[in-house]
């Protein structure tokens, strides 16, 4: 028996639709160029359906075979711990790999940092993502060579497979040479795409760049007037640590209504850091921060006149061109799914008139009659631009609605009991800050939010009783994000016994 | 037209003598299949043996050439009755499907043709979808050839020994006349690989003079006295003849060393698996090299009792490597040991798992713990301690299979999920096909599945008055392959008052997109174009509703009349629209090449605003398509991802529609962008773009001082 030559074995990871089988197809024909007897299988039955499927090739000199005279046994399915190469099309699928054990110090890994989300991630209420950054730490230590990047963004849209085909060529993992890649790829089938992508990845690994998403800064243009009024606030009441989240809420209130309201946002933030003063020292306004994160996207709630707004806005139009790939002057009409209740339009009216139309059925019925259920509104079109941008132009009327009185007393009553709360318990307190997460969305969405919101509320008294207020309350918090039908939040809100709801009544 | 072309894969076809064929495992089957000079081939689509039948189709003139007659069946069972043509002309055939599923609806024609016996030889090729990426019930077909007493073949996995297993098998049919399973596992039809071609043959018959020159023999026909005499001409002659030609034609193969007391009996499908793990433990080297006996049962039944007296008399202990439950093999082997009064030690199942696949890793673990109790010194190496690493699993997500980009189904199983909430949850029995991807997430609707075809006879016990009616489903796949009798035909019988929904995306789309009798393309060598609801309606059905699948308010409703309507008797809602993905495939070269000569084209596809978007992501939770996913949301004030429209979109409209049928959000856009515009395209986008530019600007002047220095 001889130990000396064994075959190179590759375990290709990929989702359905990723372009798998056509990277082992290369890695085939690469191999049998060098000299290389290349055999290679499968499993993707229903996992072709976006599911992850895993394609294994082994290649063996055929030099080695012919001079034995005996050709070798090749396996059809990758062994754990005796796998040289890993090429993974997602973060997470390279993760996989290591999971089954495939990964390890004899391995070269080429990967793309990317994430493609699962269905389980995606559907969350609120963020359901995994941790890509754990998985980045374990296949860290896991001892094999990395080579990874974010491939997607930059083939930009092209074959993923040619970028990791690229990284494959850059990682060295492969005795052949790169130029063997790219003539491959050039005698194939959409060679140009597929090469620009091959180079994209290649140099994407070379470079060992992994391009973070970052939150684009805005340049800052000075101001005169109502923004230097905020600006010299922000500098004496706002907290250091709270100062950079106070002046975008501050800029997005005055951008929603007006500099008054930017200024009622700050009074809001103040009050809140007066208590956390008091609170003592060493905790780092940590209240005060929370608030004022939380309750900026609360102030500006998506009434339709914000909706208009934001949806006729010329920055706007410039990221859907930019968002569906459109070429620089091409031809763009994009329309928006709108869907109008009674329930959009009360929240316009005065307080009076909008609670006569909720109350009467026949009014509400009538309402929605002539808004006549879902309509699609071409905003680049005048016909249906100039409406929303009319509407939008509603802006100075919004302080008499009626959404924005039950807004403004909703959040006043929160306030109260966040500062009430933070005198006594400031981790509660801080929980109770998060709350507003739970209001977003549109419809039946944000009647959800409304009702877990005011459920938590209803019940702090009973949280306040139990033995870990601010552990109760964040799990109540996250129970109401665990399903649609509040069944959770309603089973947890149950849970605390009967003697703290008691409690309740007197709080 | 089935998902993939197999243009260069029909030239492989015609290779001749010491060619070398490169290419998959199956497609090596297709090629043997011609070169034994087969003279029908029948099947029924379904992975692993999907490429076997769609290179066929695609193949026409070659198989014209040499007079072979191919058929796509209508089922399994229509593919195994095609085997009488073997019964009583010495015709080679063979037919195809996945197994053990289309192995079930084959069996009463394999339990015929079994019985009848064969002259030409019969091969039944079964992909066993078995193990990591299998979507059916784990199960052998093994089983199968005990019962009907057909032989199973199961070669060592490289392409030389399954092709030459294919000539075997033919001739082992015709030796015993007797029907031959040829068992192929995914891997194995997947597997790439080579062997040297030989010419192809024409059958030595052709079917046209077995046509014009008919003979019939009464003894052949599965009646009295005949059945009788079958029974004992199976025992008594066939049986005797396969053990005779396996014998002599060596198809089982003693492999490894001669020497030592312990020794390996392996299926010939787990060889080369077996062969890595000695490797890996330092008993063999890369070329199967070992000192170890290795009795490699290519032929799995029957086993040849002489052949294991004779491997087992001079060893202490044996183990024996059999896939899958329960083991027959094992069984077998210990009778005639028993029987034998052979002391042999037999080990199987006790250091190899009852379940599951035979990994690489299952078999080092199994091979370590036999050597240990039975043969310590001959271990060189112990097992590399286990690398995966269940502490991951937690860190890496579930990724179930789910509905493509853009997938008609998508809106039906939306439409059913807004109507839950309406009028509250009704039982769902699901069928087979890429519908039933409905019980996953987002959706999670359905109960049960049956099998292919069984979508309604899976709901037929709820045939009685209720507040809430029950609804199944079942794709055009289904529907042709067994609904049509078994789910439409009994309800109409039985006075069911339930609801059918039958989704009809014009192809046996799970499967690669083959076409069926209700496609709507024209081939010309199948009659389509054959209507869903005129199939329904000449069996009796009065209430039959067509609906456009992406309407989801339409579908909705539809749905919701036929679950509530006064109507007493069977209620049958057929969701049309076109598989995605074959509709892609279809038009996206089209429309590229349109673009290219200059011509205007219209893509439309979705996007979703991200600063109106609030990350509650109920819109995924309604459509669960692949390119409406989430990412970072750009508002530092908000910490849930926003949802977003990444460029696989192709344009389908389920997501508007969603956000329409359940009032969801102001989010989401609809963007048509025209390649190659017209003068008057541009004249309108031009001076559209000026007048809102310009009313534009006062806004953008307004949010340039609301910027804060600090």
């Amino acid at each position: 028996m001889s130990v000396s030559v064994r075959p190179i074995k590759i375990a290709i990871m990929a989702l359905g639709g990723q372009g798998g089988g056509v990277l082992a197809d290369w890695i085939i024909a690469l191999g049998e160029r060098a000299g290389f007897q290349a055999q290679a299988t499968s499993v993707p039955g229903v996992a072709q359906r976006t599911g992850a499927t895993i394609y294994y090739v082994e290649m063996f000199p055929a030099e080695a075979t012919a001079k034995r005279g005996k050709a070798p046994v090749l396996a059809l399915m990758p062994v754990p711990g005796d796998v040289d190469v890993v090429i993974a099309s997602e973060l997470m699928e390279a993760g996989r790999a290591l999971a089954r054990g495939l990964v390890s110090s004899q391995t070269s890994l080429v990967f793309s940092t990317h994430r493609d989300y699962a269905i389980g991630e995606k559907i969350a209420m609120g963020d359901g993502r995994l941790s890509s950054q754990a998985m980045l730490e374990a296949l860290g230590a896991s001892g094999a060579r990395l080579h990874g990047a974010d491939l997607a963004a930059a083939c930009a849209g092209a074959p993923l497979s040619a970028a990791l085909f690229g990284a494959l060529a850059a990682s060295g993992a492969l005795p052949v040479s790169p130029e063997s890649f790219a003539s491959l790829l050039r005698e194939g089938r959409g060679a140009e795409r597929n090469l620009a992508a091959f180079e994209a990845g290649r140099a994407a690994i070379l470079q060992g760049e992994s391009k973070q998403p970052s939150v684009a800064n805005r340049p800052l243009v000075s101001g005169r007037g109502g923004v230097s009024r905020v600006a010299e606030r922000i500098g004496a009441d706002v907290p250091r640590e709270a100062g950079d989240i106070a002046r975008i809420g501050a800029e997005r209130c005055a951008d929603f209504q007006d500099w008054r309201y930017a200024h009622s946002y700050l009074d809001r933030i103040s009050n809140v850091a007066a208590v956390d003063k008091e609170a003592g020292p060493g905790r780092g306004f940590r209240l005060t921060a929370i608030v004022t994160k939380r309750l900026a996207p609360w102030m500006t709630y998506e009434d339709a006149i914000r909706v208009a707004d934001l949806k006729t806005r010329s920055t706007r139009f410039a990221r859907v061109r930019d968002d569906v790939h459109a070429a620089p002057g091409q031809v763009v009409w994009f329309s928006e799914y709108l869907h109008p209740r009674a329930e959009e339009i009360c929240d316009l009216l005065p307080e009076w008139l909008a609670k006569a139309v909720l109350s009467s059925r026949t009014l509400k019925n009538g309402l929605n009659a002539v808004l006549g259920g879902g309509r699609r509104v071409s905003t680049n079109r005048l016909r249906g631009f100039l409406p929303l941008w009319s509407l939008a132009k509603l802006r100075p009327w919004r302080r008499a609605s009626h959404r924005f009185s039950v807004e403004q007393r909703r959040i006043e009553a929160w306030l109260a009991r966040v500062r009430e709360i933070a005198v006594g318990d400031y981790e509660t307190a801080c929980e109770l800050a998060e709350a507003p997460v739970l209001l977003k969305g549109y419809g039946e969405t944000y009647e959800r939010g409304v009702r877990s919101f005011e459920s938590i509320m209803a019940a702090l008294g009973a949280v306040r009783a139990s033995t870990a207020p601010a552990a109760t309350l964040k799990r109540l918090l996250q129970a109401a994000l665990a399903d649609e039908e509040g069944a959770g939040l309603a089973r947890a809100i149950a849970a605390l016994s009967p003697a703290d709801a008691g409690v309740r009544e007197q709080a | 037209m089935a998902e993939r072309s197999f243009a260069e894969e029909v030239e492989k076809l015609r290779l001749g003598e010491g060619d070398v064929f490169r290419g998959e495992g199956i497609l090596a089957v297709a090629k043997a299949l011609l070169q034994a000079g087969v003279a029908y081939v029948g099947g029924y689509q379904g992975a692993p043996i999907s490429h076997l039948m769609d290179v066929f189709s695609d193949a026409q003139n070659i198989l014209g050439e040499l007079g072979v007659h191919f058929e796509a069946s209508a089922s399994e069972a229509a593919a195994a009755a095609m085997l009488a043509a073997s019964v009583n002309y010495p015709l080679r055939g063979a037919v195809t499907w996945k197994s053990t599923v289309g192995t079930n609806v084959a069996s009463d024609a394999l339990a015929n043709v079994a019985s009848s016996g064969v002259r030409g030889g019969a091969l039944v090729i079964v992909g066993e979808d078995y193990g990591e990426g299998s979507s059916i019930m784990q199960e052998r077909s093994h089983a199968f050839a005990m019962k009907s007493q057909m032989w199973l073949l199961d070669p060592r996995p490289n392409l030389e020994s399954i092709v030459a297993m294919v000539e075997r098998g033919f001739e082992l049919s015709e030796a015993s006349n007797t029907p031959v399973m040829l068992e192929l596992r995914i891997r194995a039809c997947h597997l790439y690989g080579s062997f040297l071609a030989k010419r192809n043959t024409a059958p030595t018959l052709a079917l046209r003079e077995a046509m014009e020159n008919p003979s019939r023999d009464y003894s052949r026909v599965v009646l009295p006295p005949s059945n009788f005499a079958h029974e004992v001409e199976k025992i008594e002659r066939r049986w005797p003849a396969a053990v005779e030609f396996i014998k002599s034609r060596r198809l089982n193969e003693f492999l490894g060393g001669h020497k030592g007391d312990v020794g390996i009996i392996v299926q010939g499908g787990l060889y080369n698996t077996l062969m890595r793990a000695l490797e890996r433990l330092g008993l063999a080297d890369i070329y199967g090299e070992t000192d170890i006996p290795i009795y490699c049962l290519n032929v799995a039944y029957p086993l040849i009792d002489d052949e294991v007296k004779g491997f087992c008399a001079d060893k202490r202990a044996v183990l024996v490597v059999e896939e899958g439950q329960p083991e027959f093999i094992e069984q077998a082997i210990n009778s005639i040991l028993r029987r034998a009064d052979l002391p042999a030690r037999l080990i199987g199942k006790d250091v190899l798992p009852h379940a599951g696949e035979y990994t690489g890793e299952a078999l080092q673990l199994g091979l370590n713990a036999f050597f240990d109790a039975h043969a310590p010194a001959l271990l060189r190496r112990s097992p590399p301690a286990p690398s995966a690493r269940a502490d991951l699993t937690k860190i890496v997500p579930q990724r179930p299979a789910g509905f493509c980009v853009g997938c008609p189904e998508r809106p039906v199983f939306a439409a059913m999920k807004l109507l839950e909430k309406e009028i509250g949850k009704f039982h769902v029995s699901c069928d087979i096909g890429c519908h039933l991807f409905s019980i996953l997430p987002p959706f999670d609707i359905g109960n049960t599945t049956m099998g292919y075809g069984l979508g309604w006879a899976g709901a037929s016990a709820f045939g009685v008055e209720a507040k809430q009616r029950t609804l199944a489903v079942m794709g055009d796949g289904g529907f042709w392959h067994n609904g049509l009798t078994s789910g439409v035909g009994n309800a109409v019988f039985n006075r069911n008052d339930n609801v059918l929904v039958i989704v009809d995306n014009g192809y046996s789309a799970a499967t690669g997109g083959q076409d069926l009798l209700s496609s709507r393309a024209e081939n010309s060598r199948k009659s389509t174009n054959n209507p869903i609801a005129r199939a329904v309606r000449g069996l009796g059905v009065e209430w039959v509703r067509e609906a456009h699948t992406y309407n989801i308010g339409a579908m909705k409703r539809v749905l919701k009349e036929a679950m509530t309507t006064a109507f007493k008797g069977p209620k049958v809602v057929i969701a049309q629209a076109e598989c995605m993905l074959n509709r892609q495939r279809r038009e996206r070269p089209q429309r590229e090449a349109a673009i290219a000569a200059g011509k205007r084209v219209v893509r439309a596809r979705f996007g979703v605003d991200p600063d109106t978007c609030t990350g509650d992501h109920a819109c995924i939770r309604l459509s669960g398509c692949p390119s409406l996913t989430i990412r970072d949301n750009p508002d530092p004030l908000r910490d849930h991802p926003v949802t977003w429209v990444n460029n696989e979109c192709v344009g389908c409209g389920v997501c508007g529609e969603n956000a329409h049928a359940a009032v969801l959000c102001p989010s989401f856009f609809r963007a048509d962008l025209i390649y190659n515009p017209t003068w008057f395209d541009r004249v309108l986008a031009n001076g559209r773009g000026a007048l809102i530019g310009w009313l534009q600007s006062f806004g953008d002047r307004r949010q340039r001082k609301l910027a804060i220095e600090t």
